[in-house]
C-alpha cells in the first residue's frame, strides 16, 4: 500500500512537471542597440563625480557567483571578461568608457584629465595629464611615474596574459620583450614612453597609433608604485587605485573587496562606491549559480550569477512571473560568423551563395533562441561606434536557397564544415540548411578544446567553420583589420581566419587607421559593407545576447556596451 | 545432450498430467523452457524485450505509418525566444507522441524508435562477437592446458587490467584519424564498427574465464575420455563434446552482457565518443536532454524511461534464464 502511495505521488510529480503549458510570451530583445560612442573633447566630461544612480543606496555586501576563479587580478595581466569587469573596482586606467548600458559610450579621461592629446594630429605623439587628487589605497598620490611604471612592467615576459597593444606599438614589434628588457631596466622606461614631469605622460610612436585612447581604457594602463611591485605575486593581491581594495583573497574560493577610503569620487567620472563590500564566490557551475539567484536567499539575494542564465534555463526564468524585473538582457558585441576559408573557396559566387543560403533564424533556434542570440548581417556588431546596418545579401530571416542555387549555376560545391564536437547539432543544422541550397557539405568534428588553435592554422584542412570575435574596444579598428588584413597572415595563431588578402582592402585599412579616432567611425562601416559586397569572406550569423539574473536586493547592474558582460561600477545593494 | 548427473535425476514437474505412462521423458532444454514459462518475471520481461526488438526491427515501417522521419524538423513548434517546444509535456500532440526536441525541433518518438535500433544492434552484435571470442579462447585454454592456457590466461589478465573507459576515450579518435583524412566524413557504420570492436576487445575476458573453468571441470569426465579413446579429433571434442555442455553458462553470460553493452554504448555516446548527431542514439539524446531537465523534463523522461525499461527487461530476463537453466545455483 505504501508503495502504491509513493508511486502515485511520484507520478503526480512527473505529470505536474510535464503538464505546465509552454507558450510564446515575453517581449523581443531590443536588437537595434547601436553604440553612439564619442571621444570626449570637453575636459569637463572627464571630471567626477559620476552621476548618482537613481534609487541607489549605500552599504551592504554585493555578491557575485562564478564557476571558475578570475584568471588574473594583476591589472597588467587582466584580459578575461570577468577580470575586465572586476578590475575597474580596484584599478584605474588612463582612460575609461562612460557607459549608460544602452549603447551610449563616451571615452573620457580616468586618471588622465582628457582621453589624450594628439600632439601633432598625426597619432604619433600622445600626451596625457594626470588629474590632481588621485591616490593609491595607502593614500600616496598617483603621478605619471607610477602610471609609466605600470606600463613598463607589462613588458615583463613573466607577467603573461594581458593585452599587448601598447607594448607592441611602443616597441614597434611583436617581440617587444626582447626589444626592451624590463628586468634589466627597471629604473628606466620603455622606448617612446616618457614622463616629462610628475603630471605628464607622453607616448611617442614610429607609426600612427590612433587607437591609443581606446587601448589605454584597458586595465593594463593602471598605475603601480615600484616599491609595491611583488612581480607574479601581485596577481593575488593587487595594489588598489580604485574605489575598492582587496582585503581577502583565497584563489578559486573567494575574493573580498572593501571600500578604499583614499579614493575620491570627485576625481572619478565613471565609478561609484555604494556597497560596503564586493564578494566574489567561486565554485558553483552556471546552473547551480543561476538556481541560487532564482531562489533569492542568503548572499544570492544581493547577488548576481556572473555566468548568466544557461540557455536551457532561460525559458524557466521567462515563465516565472516572480523573476520579472530581476532579469537583464542585452545584445553583446560578441559576433559569430561562418568563416569561409578563401584559400579553398576562391570562387566569389560560391561565397555569395553561402550568404544568400544561410538560415539565421533556424541557426539561432538550434543555438537556443532569440533570448541568447540576435541575427547579424554585418561584420561589425551593432555595438560598434559608427555602426551602420546593411544586408549585402538580403534573403530574409530564413535564407533564400533559390537565389543561392541561381548563383551556383548548377554547380554543387563540396565544402568541408569543421565543427566543435561539443555542438554537433549546429553542424547538422548548417548541413541541412546549406544542402537545401545546392551545396554538398561534409561535417567533420573537431575536438572542442583544439578547434580554436586548429582553425587559426593557415594550412588547416577545412573550408567553413564557426568563429567568434569580441573586440577589446568598440571601434572598427579593433575588428576589421584584425580579422581581414591579409598582410598579417602567419603559419599559426591567425585572427584573419578567412585567410583573406586583398590589396585594395589592405590599402583602405591603412588609410583609415591613420585618421583621427573620431573620424574613423563612419569609415569603418563603409569598409565593412565593401568587404561583404565585393568579397564575402564570411557569413555573419548573430551576436550573442547576454541574459542575466540578479537577486531582489541587487541593483545598478547593467550590461557593459564595450564587453557585453555585467558591469559593477553602478552596483548597489537595496537596503 | 548434457550428461551431467543432476539433470538425470527425476525432476518433479508440477503440471505432470496423470498420463498413462506416469513419467514423461523430457530433454533439459524442454525442462528449462517449462521453468521459464512458469516464471512470471521472465514472461513479462521477455514480452517487453520482444516488443522493443520488433519496434527496432520495424523502424522504417513505423516511420511510414507515423508519417515523420528521424531527421524531419519542426522548428515552428518551438518558442522563438527559448527554443522550447510549445504546448504540454515537451510538445506532445497527436502528430508528435513524445513531443519534439528543444532547439532542433525533431520528433522524439521516431528518433527513439531509430535510437532503439542503434542501441540493440550494437549491443547484440557486441555480445555475439564477445561470446564467440570468449568461448573459443576459454574452451582452448581449458581443454589444451599447458602453455596455451598460460598464454591465453595472460592475455585475459592483461585485457582485464586495461581501464575500459580511458582506453575507449583514447582509442576512438586515433582510429578515426588512421582511416579517414581531415576532409573526409567518418561514416556512422565505421563508428558502430569501432564501438563493437572496443566492446569485444574488453568483453571477451569474463566469458573466456567462465568457459575455461567449466571446461577444466569437464575435460577429465568419462565421455570426453571415451571420445578421445575412440580417436576423435580436437575439433570434434571441443565443439561436439564440450560445447553442448556449456550452452547454459554461455547463454546466461550472453543475456547479461547485452544490457551491459546497451548502457555502455549509451555511456560512450553520452561522452561524445560513440554515435554523434544526427544519427539517433539514446546516449547522445540523454546527454543533450540533461541541460533541459528543468525547462523540458519530458525530453529527459521519454528516452530515459525507454532505455531504463530496455536494460531492466534484459537483466530480468537474463536472471530468469539463469534460474531456468540452472535451478540449483543460488541467487
Amino acid at each position: 500500500m505504501r508503495m502504491r502511495v509513493a508511486a502515485a505521488a511520484a507520478l503526480v510529480l512527473v505529470v505536474s512537471a510535464a503538464c505546465s503549458k509552454t507558450t510564446e510570451e515575453g517581449e523581443e530583445v531590443d536588437q537595434t542597440r547601436t553604440a553612439t560612442g564619442v571621444i570626449a573633447t570637453d575636459p569637463k566630461d572627464s571630471l567626477g563625480p559620476a552621476a548618482e544612480v537613481p534609487g541607489a543606496t549605500k552599504g551592504g555586501t554585493f555578491t557575485v557567483i562564478r564557476e571558475n576563479k578570475i584568471s588574473h587580478l594583476d591589472p597588467q595581466r587582466v584580459y578575461s571578461f570577468a577580470g575586465l569587469m572586476n578590475a575597474p573596482l580596484y584599478a584605474r586606467s588612463l582612460t575609461a568608457f562612460k557607459d549608460d548600458g544602452k549603447g551610449n559610450l563616451t571615452l573620457v579621461g580616468d586618471l588622465a584629465e582628457t582621453p589624450g592629446t594628439n600632439v601633432n594630429k598625426d597619432c604619433k605623439v600622445w600626451e596625457y595629464k594626470v588629474k590632481d587628487g588621485v591616490k593609491f589605497e595607502d593614500g600616496t598620490p598617483i603621478t605619471s611615474k607610477e602610471i609609466a611604471y605600470g606600463i613598463a612592467r607589462s613588458f615583463d615576459p613573466d607577467l603573461t596574459g594581458g593585452p599587448t597593444y601598447v607594448q607592441e606599438w611602443l616597441a614597434d614589434t611583436a617581440d617587444y620583450d626582447t626589444k626592451w628588457n624590463f628586468k634589466a631596466n627597471k629604473a628606466s622606461l620603455p622606448p617612446g614612453l616618457s614622463t616629462p614631469d610628475a603630471k605628464t605622460i607622453k607616448f611617442e610612436f614610429t607609426k600612427p597609433r590612433c587607437d591609443l585612447p581606446f587601448a589605454l581604457s584597458l586595465p593594463s594602463s593602471a598605475p603601480l608604485p615600484p616599491a609595491k611591485d611583488t612581480g607574479v605575486n601581485l596577481d593575488n593581491q593587487p595594489f588598489s587605485s580604485g574605489p575598492y581594495k582587496i582585503t581577502k583573497h583565497t584563489p578559486g574560493v573567494e575574493l573580498v573587496m572593501e571600500r578604499n577610503e583614499h579614493w575620491d569620487p570627485k576625481t572619478d567620472p565613471v565609478r561609484h562606491q555604494y556597497p560596503e563590500k564586493f564578494v566574489w564566490k567561486f565554485g558553483p557551475d552556471p546552473d547551480a549559480a543561476a538556481n541560487q539567484v532564482i531562489a533569492d536567499t542568503g548572499d544570492a539575494a544581493a547577488g548576481l550569477a556572473f555566468n548568466g542564465v544557461p540557455s536551457a534555463l532561460v525559458s524557466r526564468v521567462e515563465g516565472d512571473a516572480a523573476l520579472k524585473g530581476r532579469t537583464i538582457t542585452s545584445p553583446t558585441p560578441s559576433a559569430w560568423r561562418l568563416t569561409i576559408n578563401t584559400q579553398h573557396v576562391t570562387d566569389l559566387a560560391v561565397r555569395q551563395a553561402l550568404n544568400y543560403a544561410i538560415d539565421r533564424q533556424g541557426f539561432i533556434t538550434v543555438y537556443g533562441g532569440t533570448t541568447v542570440a540576435s541575427p547579424l548581417t554585418t561584420l561589425m556588431p551593432p555595438a560598434t561606434i559608427g555602426y551602420k546596418e546593411y544586408d549585402a545579401y538580403p534573403a530574409g530571416p530564413t535564407g533564400n536557397p533559390e537565389k543561392a542555387k541561381e548563383l551556383l549555376a548548377g554547380k554543387t560545391p563540396e565544402l568541408v564544415l569543421g565543427i566543435g564536437d561539443d555542438v554537433p547539432e549546429l553542424g547538422t543544422q548548417l548541413k541541412t540548411n546549406l544542402e537545401k541550397a545546392g551545396f554538398k557539405i561534409t561535417v567533420k568534428t573537431i575536438p572542442a578544446d583544439a578547434k580554436l588553435d586548429e582553425t587559426k592554422k593557415k594550412d588547416n584542412p577545412w573550408d567553413i567553420w564557426l568563429d567568434q570575435w569580441a573586440a577589446d574596444w568598440p571601434s572598427g579598428a579593433a575588428i576589421l583589420p584584425v580579422l581581414f588584413d591579409g598582410r598579417s597572415i602567419k603559419a599559426e595563431g591567425n585572427s584573419n581566419t578567412s585567410y583573406f588578402n586583398n590589396d585594395a582592402i589592405n590599402a583602405e585599412f591603412d588609410r583609415v587607421l591613420a585618421l583621427d579616432p573620431s573620424a574613423q567611425a563612419a569609415e569603418w562601416s563603409k569598409i565593412d559593407e565593401r568587404i561583404m559586397k565585393e568579397q564575402a569572406p564570411a557569413v555573419p550569423l548573430f551576436v550573442e545576447v547576454a541574459y542575466y539574473l540578479h537577486g531582489s536586493k541587487a541593483g545598478g547592474i547593467f550590461i557593459s556596451s564595450v564587453f557585453g558582460y555585467p558591469a559593477f561600477v553602478n552596483a548597489y545593494v537595496k537596503q | 545432450m548434457s550428461l551431467s548427473p543432476e539433470v538425470l535425476e527425476p525432476v518433479p514437474v508440477a503440471d505432470a498430467a496423470p498420463a498413462p505412462k506416469g513419467v514423461v521423458g523430457r530433454s533439459p532444454g524442454q525442462l528449462a523452457w517449462m521453468r521459464l514459462r512458469r516464471d512470471r518475471t521472465a514472461m513479462i520481461s521477455g514480452c517487453t524485450l520482444l516488443f522493443l526488438m520488433l519496434v527496432a526491427l520495424a523502424a522504417p515501417l513505423i516511420e511510414v505509418l507515423y508519417g515523420v522521419g528521424p531527421h524531419d524538423e519542426f522548428k515552428h513548434l518551438l518558442t522563438r525566444r527559448g527554443s522550447i517546444p510549445l504546448g504540454y509535456a515537451g510538445g506532445v500532440s497527436a502528430d508528435h507522441w513524445f513531443g519534439i526536441e528543444p532547439g532542433t525541433g525533431r520528433d522524439i518518438f521516431i528518433r527513439m524508435v531509430y535510437g532503439l535500433r542503434t542501441s540493440i544492434f550494437i549491443a547484440l552484435a557486441s555480445a555475439i562477437v564477445t561470446a564467440g571470442l570468449g568461448v573459443t579462447a576459454g574452451i582452448l585454454a581449458g581443454y589444451l592446458g599447458g602453455w596455451v592456457d598460460t598464454v591465453i590466461s595472460w592475455i585475459t589478465d592483461f585485457a582485464l587490467a586495461l581501464p575500459f573507459l580511458i582506453f575507449a576515450l583514447a582509442v576512438m579518435r586515433p582510429v578515426e584519424l588512421r582511416f579517414y583524412g581531415p576532409r573526409e566524413e567518418v561514416p556512422t557504420w565505421f563508428r558502430v564498427a569501432v564501438l563493437i570492436a572496443i566492446f569485444a576487445a574488453f568483453g571477451w575476458t569474463s566469458t573466456a574465464r567462465l568457459v575455461r573453468g567449466q571446461v577444466i571441470s569437464l575435460r577429465e569426465r568419462e565421455f570426453i575420455e571415451a571420445a578421445r579413446a575412440s580417436g576423435a579429433g580436437l575439433g570434434h571434442i571441443l565443439f561436439r563434446q564440450l560445447l553442448p555442455n556449456l550452452w547454459a553458462p554461455i547463454l546466461v553470460s550472453f543475456s547479461l552482457a547485452v544490457p551491459a553493452y546497451v548502457t555502455g554504448e549509451a555511456a560512450l555516446s553520452f561522452l561524445g565518443i560513440g554515435i554523434v548527431d544526427p544519427t539517433p542514439d539514446f546516449g547522445a539524446m540523454i546527454f543533450r536532454s540533461i541541460a533541459y531537465l528543468q525547462t523540458d523534463p519530458a525530453y529527459v523522461f521519454f528516452p530515459g524511461i525507454t532505455i531504463f525499461a530496455l536494460v531492466l527487461a534484459f537483466n530480468l530476463f537474463g536472471d530468469a534464464l539463469r534460474d531456468a537453466l540452472d535451478p540449483k545455483s543460488s541467487r
